[in-house]
């Protein structure tokens, strides 16, 4: 997710002689895609920042300062820390919370404390600044605090009423299906179960936890006394929850990528002394800290030898040591602590190699090729069918087709494979068939010319039972004023590229008004075919041509009638069919003998027999 | 008039029948020589003058000069209308364009695919496919992206309506062509160089996304890879796909299967690098990469303390479309197929 950072809040923490454009590009290079840099209109500059899933404690201002003080000497530059104070206000004791939790890994850490002599008021105009630069609205001093906490610490925060609290009772669970909560946005929400919410005294839901809280217990004008409530969640449960709802906040967002459990109570002493100044608030409650999950310090090992290994050139180890320490690691005795807002994040010795190689910087990392053997392996024979037989389409006249694979129920053709969320009806189910959506591309271009010719080679789906689908190759022909022979000559001539014989008829679809189809198991072919010939010796003796005209009678079978004139004579070396016109069936024949020159006399006797088989084994006679 | 004279004639008529250079003029010169006034008549006429000696030689020049004449002028003719074919209707059939034969066109993704395998081939990767519906395993578990990590949102997935496999999940369409890292490392053959063309799905459909496209995805498993080498390989895809000039640069980016993660950025074509409306301050964002994380080399069958890798998986059309030349703005219409948008490629 991306994040708005201004320039002038960062100046909080670090005291640097970078310019705005110094700072993104550093932060590009060594750590995050800074997008683009914002001019504020009293010329502040604000940094969008892309921060990736793993790094939930960059989403705030101290998340990029802290960032900033180790990459921006990498290029060059001063970067001081500005040391923060550490708080720590004095408890108070009129104030108290019952909380039971009823299952501690719905909240690692629970951490509240009450406030009164609240004066609501606004925010004074820093803090109307800054929540505005990152895009939130002021409403008043209490909430605000808690937006700006989130904004500038990565800790989100939530107030309550503290006199809307039943009971000021709290009992943490699960909701159960069906339960309704109204949010502060004043949106009844019908909750799922395994929601983490907040019962009160009174049995009411009064929080929708780590997403909103709920209207019943909000922050208003009249609110004298606050619970001001700094918590860590579950962060599978935060965001399962919060995509099931569909109600993704800042709030939800921060909570679901982990947040710095150690960060915690500094934040929540800040906090409460912001209200001091801000609302006049005194602290009434001891505070109330319940650590249910507790976070033993993490260390990783040094493995110096093996970020040389990543990084395939050796990096000083003082340097390397150096950057981890400017990152916020410690090292102790060959190991690394980790810091406690990268706690989720660092794991193993790679993870280490990454903080070290990216601040030493990816750009000074040479290009090297490949020097190791060269794999003893082989590409499938489909991809150089494939791109022969496309080639020979296209050079054929044909045009190239892609159509999506998920297509309409009607198109899907019979019982397809059916896409459990699809992204809209046209796109609800696996084509079985390539036909008819090819034929729908040439209906939509049927203006374009007279002659169209189109393919698509591409998968089919069909279901298997107990495993993933079937997913053939298959090659698909439509054309339009071409006629039927010519259709099947283009078919045969793909066979016969293929060098594919005795292939089964394939079924050529007449859509009307000149419109064939017909689709091929081209992944079957590939098994079949040879990109080979084999040679036959050719002879120097002359073939004698001639073509005989016959008169059929159409309920013979042509391959028939071809068959049994080959076993004649096995010097009818080539017989191919010229023409049809009405019953008149004319073939071209080629007489060779590969022993001697053939005669007239020879070829004479040859077509004899022939005219005397088609007589007698199909009734069929020599046209006079 | 005498024979001294007429040759400094001859010569000068020769002269200028050089210069003759359209018919237009060659009729001019026809005229002047040969017509009713014309010199040759000038020249005969005077003869009557000469004695019968002196006629005689002189008439025998007079002819000559006409042959010369006459034949001077025809070449003239004939080298002209050489030169000016359109003077009949055959020569203008010459003119006219040629009967071109009907060739079709290949789709853009095809020719994208050619060229992308081309330049990784003489690197010795193999190209390869595999199921583009495949199990959620393979798709996201295997690649250390467990169900509940936020890193799945990255990928809006299809998922298909068949039984739930208590190994492997669900089925999905893959969202992207890393299934095929996993596929290729538990066939068991070591090293691997893989080029892993795929058709890919995701739930989204605008201007540079298409619920259906392509991915390249290129993974290496060898003793002693390291983040050079990965440097090294897409330096050279992208010189060789979109110019010697372009530059590669890696950014820190975190994905689940690699470790370290980087994004390619490369040298904006339009502006140089010097930074331009259409890219990042001189970068463009050309896709993921990044050394294969242990998790996913020991999903793989493949023990990460002997081996280690890289990969990257990269749009086919997304790179295409940032060749400058192709000038597509849009990528819906590479499934748009309206055939006066495929005749252009």
């Amino acid at each position: 997710m991306n994040v708005l950072i201004p320039h002038s809040w960062l100046l909080d923490y670090i005291k640097t002689d970078a310019k705005p454009a110094d700072i993104a590009n550093a932060l590009s290079l060594h750590a995050f895609s800074c997008e683009k840099i914002i001019k504020s209109e009293d010329g502040d500059s604000l940094f969008e920042i892309e921060i990736t899933p793993n790094r939930g404690d960059a989403l705030s201002v101290l998340g990029i300062a802290r960032e900033l003080k180790a990459v921006l000497p990498r290029q060059g530059f001063k970067a001081e820390w500005i040391e923060q104070r550490a708080l720590k206000v004095s408890e108070g004791t009129t104030d108290k919370l019952e909380v039971v939790i009823t299952d501690p890994t719905l909240v690692p850490r629970f951490s509240a404390v009450v406030l009164d002599n609240i004066k609501i008021a606004q925010s004074p105009t820093l803090t109307h600044q800054r929540l505005l630069k990152v895009g939130t609205r002021a409403l008043n001093n209490v909430i605000d605090v808690t937006n700006y906490m989130m904004f500038d610490k990565g800790q989100p925060m939530h107030a309550f009423d503290y006199d809307k609290i039943g009971g000021h009772k709290m009992i943490v669970r699960e909701s159960k299906a069906g339960e309704e909560v109204i949010t502060l946005d004043s949106v009844k929400r019908v909750l799922p179960a395994g929601v983490i919410v907040i019962e009160d005294g009174d049995g009411r839901l009064i929080d929708l936890c780590g997403i909103m809280g709920a209207k019943n217990s909000e922050v208003d004008e009249n609110t004298k006394k606050v619970l001001l409530f700094v918590q860590e969640y579950d962060p599978q449960r935060i965001r399962k929850a919060s995509m099931s709802l569909g109600h993704r906040t800042e709030a939800a967002l921060r909570f679901e990528k982990g947040i710095d459990t150690a960060g915690i109570l500094p934040a929540l002493w800040e906090a409460v002394e912001m209200l001091q100044q801000t609302a006049a608030a005194r602290v009434s409650s001891p505070l109330i800290d319940i650590v249910n999950v507790s976070k033993p310090e993490k260390m990783v090992a040094f493995d110096y030898a093996r970020i040389n290994y990543v990084a395939g050139i050796e990096i000083d180890k003082k340097t390397a040591e150096q950057s981890l320490m400017d990152l916020g690691f410690v090292i102790r005795d060959g190991k690394v602590l980790v810091p406690s807002w990268r706690y989720d994040d660092i794991d193993i010795a790679e993870d280490l190699a990454e903080e070290v190689i990216r601040l030493y910087g990816y750009y000074k990392l040479p290009n090297t090729l490949l020097s190791t053997p060269i794999p003893l392996t082989s590409a499938s024979p489909s991809f150089y069918w494939e791109d022969r037989i496309k080639d020979m389409l296209k050079n054929l006249g044909f045009f190239e087709i892609y159509t999506t694979s998920m297509t309409t129920k009607k198109l899907a053709g019979s019982d397809p494979v059916e896409i459990a969320n699809p992204l809209n009806e046209d796109l609800t189910s696996l084509k079985t068939s390539l036909l008819p959506q090819l034929k729908e591309v040439m209906d939509k271009n049927q203006g374009y010319s007279d002659k169209i010719k189109l393919f698509e080679l591409a998968s089919t789906y069909h279901k298997v039972s107990g495993t993933l689908p079937a997913q053939p190759l298959r090659l698909a022909l439509v054309t339009k004023g071409l006629d039927y022979l010519n259709v099947k000559g283009i078919v045969e001539a793909i066979y016969a590229e293929m060098r594919i014989t005795g292939f089964s008829q394939v079924e050529i679809k007449d859509y009307g008004k000149n419109v064939y189809g017909v689709e091929l198991p081209f992944e079957e072919m590939v098994l079949l075919a040879k990109n080979t010939g084999t040679y036959t010796p050719v002879t120097h003796f002359n073939a004698i041509k001639e073509d005989m005209t016959f008169e059929v009678k159409g309920t013979e079978y042509y391959a028939d009638i071809i068959l049994k004139i080959k076993s004649v004579d096995s010097r009818n070396e080539k017989i191919e069919f010229k023409d049809l016109y009405k019953n008149a069936l004319t073939l071209s024949f080629e007489f060779l003998d590969r022993n001697k020159q053939i005669t007239s006399e020879d070829t004479k006797t040859i077509r004899e027999n022939i005219v005397g088989m088609l007589a007698k084994e199909f009734g069929i006679t020599l046209k006079k | 008039m005498d024979l001294s004279s007429l040759s400094l004639a001859k010569n000068e008529i020769k002269e200028e029948l050089k210069t003759a250079d359209s018919l237009a003029a060659i009729e001019n010169l026809r005229v002047k020589f040969l017509g009713k006034n014309g010199v040759l008549k000038r020249l005969t006429a005077e003869l009557a003058s000469l004695s019968v000696e002196d006629k005689k030689q002189v008439g025998l020049v007079i002819n000559e000069i006409k042959q010369e004449v006459e034949t001077g002028l025809a070449l003239a003719t004939e080298q002209l209308s050489t030169q000016h074919k359109a003077d009949s209707l055959e020569d203008f059939v010459k003119t006219l364009p040629g009967k071109k034969p009907e060739i079709g066109h290949l789709h853009v993704t095809t020719q994208a695919i050619r060229e992308i395998v081309e330049v990784f081939k003489p690197l010795g990767f193999t190209r390869v496919r595999h199921p583009e519906i495949d199990w959620e395993y393979y798709a996201f578990e295997a690649l250390n992206i467990p169900a509940t990590h936020p890193a799945r949102d990255e990928w809006e997935t299809f998922f298909i309506d068949a039984p739930v496999d208590p190994k492997m999940s669900r089925q999905v369409i893959t969202p992207h062509t890393s299934n095929g890292q996993i596929r290729e490392m538990l066939k068991g053959d070591l090293p691997i160089r893989m080029l892993n063309i795929s058709r890919c799905g995701r739930r989204q459909s605008d201007i540079s996304h298409n619920p259906t496209f392509f991915q390249f995805e290129g993974l290496v498993v060898d003793k002693g890879i390291n983040i050079s080498h990965l440097k090294g390989v897409l330096n050279y895809f992208a010189k060789n796909f979109y110019g010697p000039d372009r530059q590669i640069r890696l950014r820190p980016y975190d994905f689940r299967f690699t470790e370290p993660s980087f994004e390619i950025d490369i040298s904006c074509g339009i502006c140089g690098g010097v930074g331009c409306k259409l890219c990042k301050g001189g970068w463009l964002e050309l896709g993921g990469a990044g050394m294969v994380h242990p998790n996913v080399l020991i999903a793989g069958g493949v023990d990460p303390t002997q081996y280690s890798g890289f990969a990257f998986g990269w749009g086919v059309e997304r790179v295409y479309m940032m060749k400058s030349g192709t000038r597509i703005d849009d990528i819906r219409h590479l499934l748009g197929n309206d055939l006066k948008f495929l005749e252009q490629f």
